[in-house]
């Protein structure tokens, strides 16, 4: 670490300059595999499950080869932990050191981040071992399956919902609630969804905070750099993934339009829907080369609404089908409904879905999709 | 000490995973083309929590080619960046995808543990070696190959004997008399190598479980082989009216079609012999026994001449349909009843195979009692 740290000292002497302000940094230096088990985790320490066991190796094989291995891992915590990895040349340590403080910044003044729970790696060690301790008393197969539940629901947070009553039509937090778990069970289900908000808000401002980081990078490497090292640095920041290529051209037409202040402000009060919807225009849509796709004719549209209306669904539901409780007021029966009636559900999963709910409700199960009453209980599915 | 809950993840993930395959092996198995680019693709799409998805295939974001996004395949030119933005499955979802020898060793296991064949003990290196990888020589035999003659050992032998034999000093050497060969020391080292050959009939009719069996066959030698011969050479021969050398991966990849001409296959296996003196010698073939009428007395032949010349013939009659035995295999099942270094195996189902196994396991234990019938012998022999 020892060779970085005038290079981080000058870093942040200039970050300061442009305005910057974060908690302190502490880095890290580590090797190719602790950075693919955080990465595939999401924090260190955070509790074993199987599920994390396919994207660790994927991980793990692409570090060695691809462009797209990751350089750099910063956790919002204070203060925040960065893992520079020690097969990266001096340069792209340089770049990801300058990376990193455009995302403490953003941790540390962005209106969504600053509330979050900046204590989640001493939280997630505490879930590990809370749930390590209920597997040697109820036995490793039942937390298990247990686990698989709660994070099948816990896909349901969301970190922004702020009125009580459409929370309360969000499953996972439904269940807390009425459920009828053993106190374990409801513990082990209030862990897994205060892990999900805290994943969900990341997810939530990927796109921003991955670009402001990107762009706070390029304008300190600027003034860091040679010439040549700035030519040799350009072509990697070409190659990031798209949530960096897109955030960072957001914030680079910010800065056009109204200056670094601007994009400052844009830093502390946006998340992604409002970045998108207010930053993205045709002309961006198309240097980046964004459109939508649709495989059954293989057309490709790429007019900026098309491309900003599915960005934002993506953004707001994941992609992924909006299934709320019916009645939350009337907890006796559990009725969820597929808010989007048009679409179809892949009926494959629908059983194992309902399978998952019902090892939290005990109670028969219902859901509202593709036009049909399906219900789940002890004797299996059934369909009316 | 580190935890190292990645691999731990990956492990239980790795576990699942397995399970997967017992369950689903035997349709695995069957694929026609089982190995695409080193890969063997199953039907599961990830290993995945039971989240619920949209059934039909639908538009979804993408970048162009050249972009960094990353995630699955999908049209050429479009890259989907869902995934990338959080959460998001829109977009052609990625199939689980195994390294061919990673699926050769979980359907092995799996195998192994159907059969309840005993579990054998790796070697110290393991897979198909080709002949780069030789063995230490660091013993002396009167034995051996010309290019390992020691020319020392070999010039002073040559002396004495003709200072002995003619009173002359004088180095006139006559390599049978003389020669001193470098060899590994049997003590030292426990490396066989062999030749595998295997050849299969794709004509017509030779599909679906057919496949299945074969290639469940096939695993399973290699199990038994890999153990006793970590330096192996394996070849791939497919026939149907003509023969033709292929890679493992084509032979692993085939399309049948056309008529039936064993000795073609028989043939094409002979010419593999060439230039690997050293090795032990496996013959399998796999075939339903229906060889066109006009090839069945040159089919004998050939096969009378595989006797000869490998050290040891299987023959697989692969019947899945558990029909009588008939054709060219009727004649085989009775030359191997008299010829020690045939064997003859009717496949019917996975027991047949564990009984084909265990005759030529025996074969192999027997060590040379069962070589007599061989008119070559290595001089390198068993060592087992």
């Amino acid at each position: 670490m020892r060779e970085y740290e005038a290079v981080i000292a000058r870093v942040e002497e200039l970050a300061r300059g442009l305005g910057l302000r974060w908690d302190p940094v502490v880095f890290r230096m580590s090797e190719v595999e602790e950075i693919a088990e955080v990465a595939s985790m999401g924090l260190p320490n955070r509790f074993v499950h199987w599920y994390w066991g396919g994207a660790y190796k994927e991980l793990r094989l692409q570090q060695d080869k691809s462009l797209l291995s990751i350089l750099e891992l910063v956790l919002n915590s204070r203060p925040a932990y960065a893992f520079l990895r020690r097969s990266n040349t001096y340069l792209q340590n340089v770049l990801v050191i300058a990376h990193v403080y455009g995302h403490a910044d953003f941790f540390a003044n962005n209106h969504w981040f600053r509330k979050s729970n900046k204590n989640m790696l001493n939280e997630a060690e505490r879930h590990a071992r809370t749930f390590r301790q209920y597997e040697a008393q109820y036995g490793r197969e039942t937390v298990e399956q247990l686990l698989d539940s709660c994070l099948t629901v816990a896909s349901t947070v969301n970190a922004f919902e702020r009125d009580p009553t459409r929370r309360r039509r969000r499953l996972v937090y439904f269940l807390e609630e009425h459920a009828p778990l053993e106190p374990y069970e409801r513990e082990v289900l209030q862990a897994v969804r205060e892990e999900a908000e805290y994943f969900d808000l990341i997810q939530r401002t990927h796109v921003t905070n991955e670009g402001w980081a990107t762009f706070v990078e390029a304008t300190l490497l600027r003034e860091l750099l040679s010439a040549r090292e700035w030519a040799e640095v350009c072509v990697h920041l070409c190659a990031r993934p798209t949530p960096y290529t897109l955030g960072y051209a957001l914030f680079g037409a910010i800065r056009r339009r109204s200056g670094f202040e601007g994009a400052l402000e844009a830093r502390r009060y946006y998340e992604d829907v409002r970045l998108i919807d207010e930053t993205l225009t045709q002309d961006l849509v198309d240097r980046l080369d964004l459109f939508v796709y649709d495989p059954r004719d293989r057309s490709r549209n790429t007019q900026v609404d098309a491309v900003k209306e599915m960005l934002i669904e993506q953004k707001l539901y994941r992609g992924e089908p909006r299934v709320e409780v019916e009645d939350p007021d009337h907890p006796r029966d559990l009725v969820l409904v597929h808010v989007e009636e048009g679409r179809k559900l892949d009926p494959r999963r629908i059983a194992l879905y309902l399978k998952a709910v019902h090892r939290l409700w005990r109670h028969p199960v219902r859901l509202r999709a593709n036009g049909k009453l399906y219900t789940y209980d002890r004797r299996g599915l059934s369909t009316a | 000490m580190r935890i190292h809950r990645g691999r731990i993840a990956q492990h239980k993930h790795d576990e699942l995973l397995r399970a997967y395959l017992k369950q689903n092996l035997h349709e695995l198995i069957q694929q026609k083309e089982l190995v695409v680019d080193g890969k063997v693709k199953t039907q599961l799409t990830t290993l995945d929590l039971p989240t619920l998805r949209y059934g039909d295939e639908e538009a979804y974001l993408a970048q162009g080619a050249g972009a960094g996004g990353g995630g699955g395949g999908g049209e050429e030119g479009v890259q989907p960046v869902g995934g990338m933005l959080g959460g998001d499955h829109h977009g052609p979802e990625v199939r689980v995808e195994l390294d061919f020898e990673e699926f050769v060793r979980l359907a092995q296991e799996v195998l192994v543990e159907e059969l309840e064949l005993p579990s054998l003990q790796r070697p110290p290196r393991g897979g198909e070696v080709e002949t780069e990888d030789f063995p230490e020589l660091d013993d002396l035999d009167r034995i051996g190959l010309a290019a390992d003659l020691n020319l020392e050992e070999t010039l002073v032998a040559s002396l004495l004997r003709n200072v002995r034999e003619r009173g002359v000093l004088d180095f006139d050497v006559d390599l049978r008399q003389d020669g001193w060969y470098f060899v590994e020391d049997p003590s030292a080292s426990r490396n066989h190598r062999s030749l595998e050959v295997y050849v299969l009939d794709i004509s017509g009719s030779m599909r679906g479980d057919y496949l299945a069996l074969v290639r469940k066959t096939i695993f399973l030698l290699w199990y038994a082989l890999e153990r006793r011969y970590p330096t192996n050479l394996r070849r791939y021969v497919v026939f149907q009216d003509v023969a033709e050398e292929k890679t493992r991966e084509e032979f692993f990849s085939v399309e049948s079609s056309g008529g039936t001409h064993i000795s073609a296959g028989f043939e094409k296996a002979l010419e593999m012999l060439e230039g690997v003196s050293e090795y032990d010698t496996y013959l399998f073939l796999f075939t339903d026994g229906e060889t066109s009428s006009g090839d069945f007395e040159l089919a004998k032949r050939k096969y009378e001449e595989a006797l000869d010349r490998f050290d040891l013939v299987c023959y697989g009659h692969v019947n899945p349909g558990s029909r009588g035995v008939g054709g060219f295999s009727e004649y085989v099942q009775e030359v191997a009843r008299k010829r020690s270094n045939a064997t003859f195996a009717n496949l019917v189902d996975l027991d047949s195979v564990r009984e084909a196994l265990r005759q030529f396991l025996a074969r192999v234990d027997g060590g040379g009692k069962a070589r007599c019938g061989s008119t070559r012998r290595s001089s390198r022999g068993w060592r087992s």
